[in-house]
């Protein structure tokens, strides 16, 4: 039925009856879901666990401020890292800007619509993860623990005004060039900040360390300041709460309503901006066979993704701890029991990005359809350009264990060989979006994958464990 | 009745001449029998034979089946019923072997916006496993022909919607195919380049390939084709020269494609 005005709740339908439409529910099996709810089960499972451990502990408020302060330091942190890059992306990503920006409809309305997606994708992951200990809690009677299902989402309106914010403030600063380079600098820097911080007790002295953490919980005189008010408020109390969510929504109205105008001329000046030439070459690339010449235009594609650095670093953190263990700057007790399931996962979870790219990348398969090569070329070129890409940066860590670790090397190898193929045929037939579709086309990916890609990488991680400790290639 | 209607079998210059062992080893291509449906029949029991050097305008209402048509040729459809053959090879049975023969354009350019046009046609000379020598020549002079020799370093996301075009086409010229299946191949082409495209398909044409191709600029259809085929609702109305066309709708020889063609449809639908 039509309306009479391009209001932001019908523009809002409009963008959640899209997003339906190409959800993989409707574009797959519905039996998809039966790993998902699996997972979900596993880990709502390990939450009761945990939260039955726990509820032998009685903690005074202090300490509890200390550990929401704590917990929004860090989620605070890696949501404003991924609102980052999401905000470059419906910036950079020319979709449907043009045809929206081109209607009478306000810029207001898209920005808004546009925000509230960026915050259901930042909120949606640790929702997932917080609800299952939420639901722990409250199963325990600590009904206050629910106040998670608002304070997420809260916290995700919050960082995603700020990404916002500070990407069209650099857009029309500093040009579209500058400004996604800046971008995705600014995203990165947070994600290895606050990964620095999850790691500080490896290389800040435990007195330095607890003078740290000291700063984020209040003592008798100041326990009622302002400042613990969001730690409060992710405790569930109920003033707190309201205040918080309160001021989340108003940083989130006053962005709309400054950035607006500023936002659709950053979209058409961001969406015109190509990425420049491609690098000239003196002599032509030409290759003899259809898999050479698939593998290595999947290569390029890689290459040119726009995020490809940051987003390769920002999944490869886990390579810190595994480099301090493996150049002996601290040891864990286990030291192969950490390092090769995290290499394990580190691989798969590089394998599932790698080959998202390819397959969101390919924007002609009826060419390749077209052509005279067999059926299964397309799919195995882009297996070898998403694994060579993978063994890349995968390479140095594993020279590491062998030589620190070296009779692990076969049991690694199958392991990260396991991983990465399980993830590449994963992310071939369910990718994780990485790219806005273009006008008019499907949304390429799911984010089902993600939490599907990192089950299969934690299985292939989990076993290398296991055959890390038991060893059982001892007894043979 | 002056022309073919629903099944029946058109009624201008369908036969060709049969050769003792193969009758169709002398046709660039042969549809026999060709049906698809989706929710509804959209292709009904087609019939088409196209000989070597010849330019063959299907033409025909949106939604008549063109492009599900030229998609079963190129081998990216399976038909329900009926063959294709491509130079004597059996699109269904040996795809592969028909596939390295044929071009597809279809009416949105086949194009990866990150790679540039040099890298797109190294893609395409490698998917068609053309001699890297000779593909690195051919694509020089394409590149040249079609006026992007100076942007070939440039990627595709760039490009307007008739640079696209000519990179797509000289992606389908660099394999020297022998049967091109192009779907509005004029798309986005400024008047030049229009007018380049044509004489460059006609030079083809001269040189021995079979050209089929769909457009809804009747005033192409008219100068380029050799023979014109009307498809309507999964039925091939007619088929022949513009002038048999003209003869078969009643015109007199003044009538334009364009009267001819709303002539032709209009009594289908009736």
């Amino acid at each position: 039925m039509f309306k009479p005005t391009a209001s932001f709740p019908w523009l809002l339908a409009h963008e959640i009856k899209l997003l339906w439409r190409g959800s993989i529910l409707l574009r797959t099996s519905k039996y998809v879901l039966v790993p998902v709810i699996a997972v979900s089960i596993i880990f709502q499972a390990i939450a009761l666990l945990i939260v039955k451990y726990l509820q032998t502990q009685t903690l005074p408020l202090p300490v509890l401020i200390l550990i929401a302060n704590i917990n929004l330091i860090f989620l605070s942190g890696l949501m404003l890292s991924r609102a980052m890059t999401s905000a470059i992306d419906v910036l950079y990503a020319r979709g449907d800007a043009d045809f929206l920006l081109a209607s009478p409809i306000k810029p207001i309305r898209i920005l808004a619509v546009r925000m509230i997606g960026v915050a259901a994708s930042v909120a949606a992951p640790w929702l997932l993860l917080a609800a299952a200990l939420a639901n722990a809690l409250a199963f325990f009677g600590n009904w206050q623990a629910l106040a998670a299902y608002i304070i997420i989402p809260m916290v995700a309106v919050l960082v995603t005004a700020i990404a916002f914010l500070s990407v069209v403030s650099l857009v029309a600063s500093i040009g579209p060039a500058k400004a996604r380079l800046v971008s995705h600098g600014i995203a990165l820097f947070i994600g290895v900040f606050i990964f620095a911080l999850g790691q500080a007790p490896h290389y800040i002295a435990p007195a330095n360390l607890r003078a740290l953490w000291l700063a984020f919980m209040p003592n008798a005189d100041n326990i009622n300041a302002a400042i613990w008010l969001p730690a409060r408020a992710f405790l569930g109390e109920f003033i707190p709460a309201t205040l918080f969510c309160a001021v989340c929504m108003l940083v989130f109205w006053l962005v709309l309503l400054t950035r607006a105008r500023q936002f659709a001329d950053g979209t058409i000046s961001a969406a015109a901006y190509g990425s420049g030439p491609a690098r000239r070459r003196a002599n032509a690339a030409f290759r003899r066979t259809p898999f050479a010449a698939t593998m290595l235009k999947n290569l390029r594609l890689l290459l040119r993704f726009p995020g490809l650095v940051t987003q390769t670093v920002y999944r490869s953190l886990t390579l810190v701890p595994v480099t301090m263990i493996l150049t002996g700057h601290f040891a864990i007790g286990t030291g192969p029991g950490v390092v090769i399931p995290l290499l394990v996962f580190l691989a798969g979870q590089l394998a599932l990005f790698f080959i998202s790219i390819i397959i969101g990348g390919e924007q002609s398969p009826d060419l390749l359809a077209s052509a005279p090569v067999a059926q299964q070329t397309g799919r195995r070129a882009a297996y070898a350009a998403a694994a060579y890409a993978c063994l890349i940066v995968m390479a140095l860590p594993i020279i590491g264990v062998v030589f620190r670790e070296s009779q692990m090397l076969p049991m690694l190898l199958a392991a990260i060989m396991g991983s990465i193929l399980s993830n590449l045929m994963l992310g071939q037939r369910f990718p994780i979006p990485l790219l806005r579709p273009a006008f008019g086309k499907t949304q390429t990916g799911t984010v089902f994958s993600l939490i599907l890609g990192v089950s299969a990488s934690s299985l292939w991680a989990c076993l290398a464990w296991l055959a890390v400790t038991i060893h059982p290639l001892a007894t043979l | 009745m002056s022309f073919s209607h629903q099944n029946a079998e058109p009624f201008i210059g369908l036969a060709q001449a049969p050769t003792r062992n193969n009758p169709h080893e002398n046709s660039a291509l042969t549809v026999r029998g060709l049906c698809k449906s989706f929710a509804k029949p959209i292709i009904n029991n087609l019939d088409l034979t196209i000989a070597p050097g010849e330019i063959y305008a299907l033409l025909g209402p949106n939604g008549a089946g063109k492009t599900t048509t030229l998609r079963m040729i190129a081998g990216l459809l399976k038909p329900d019923s009926g063959s294709i053959e491509v130079f004597g090879v059996d699109v269904l049975t040996a795809p592969r072997a028909a596939k390295a023969m044929m071009a597809w354009l279809p009416d949105e350019p086949l194009l990866y916006d990150k790679l540039s046009a040099l890298e797109y046609l190294e893609f395409v000379a490698g998917l068609w496993q053309v001699e890297p020598a000779t593909a690195a020549a051919r694509a020089e002079n394409l590149l040249e022909t079609f006026g992007l020799w100076p942007h070939r370093h440039e990627r595709c996301e760039g490009f307007s919607r008739g640079m696209k075009q000519k990179t797509v086409l000289a992606g389908a010229l660099i394999h020297t195919p022998k049967l091109f299946i192009l779907d509005e191949p004029l798309t986005g082409l400024d008047a030049a380049a229009a007018k380049l495209v044509k004489s460059i398909l006609t030079q083809c044409a001269a040189d021995g390939a079979a050209i089929i191709i769909t457009t809804h600029i009747l005033e192409v259809a008219e100068r380029l084709a050799s023979r014109i085929g009307i498809l309507s609702g999964g039925n091939l109305l007619a088929q022949g020269s513009f002038a048999e066309l003209q003869a078969a709708a009643g015109q007199h020889e003044n009538a334009s494609l364009e009267d001819v063609f709303l002539h032709l449809t209009t009594r289908a639908d009736v």
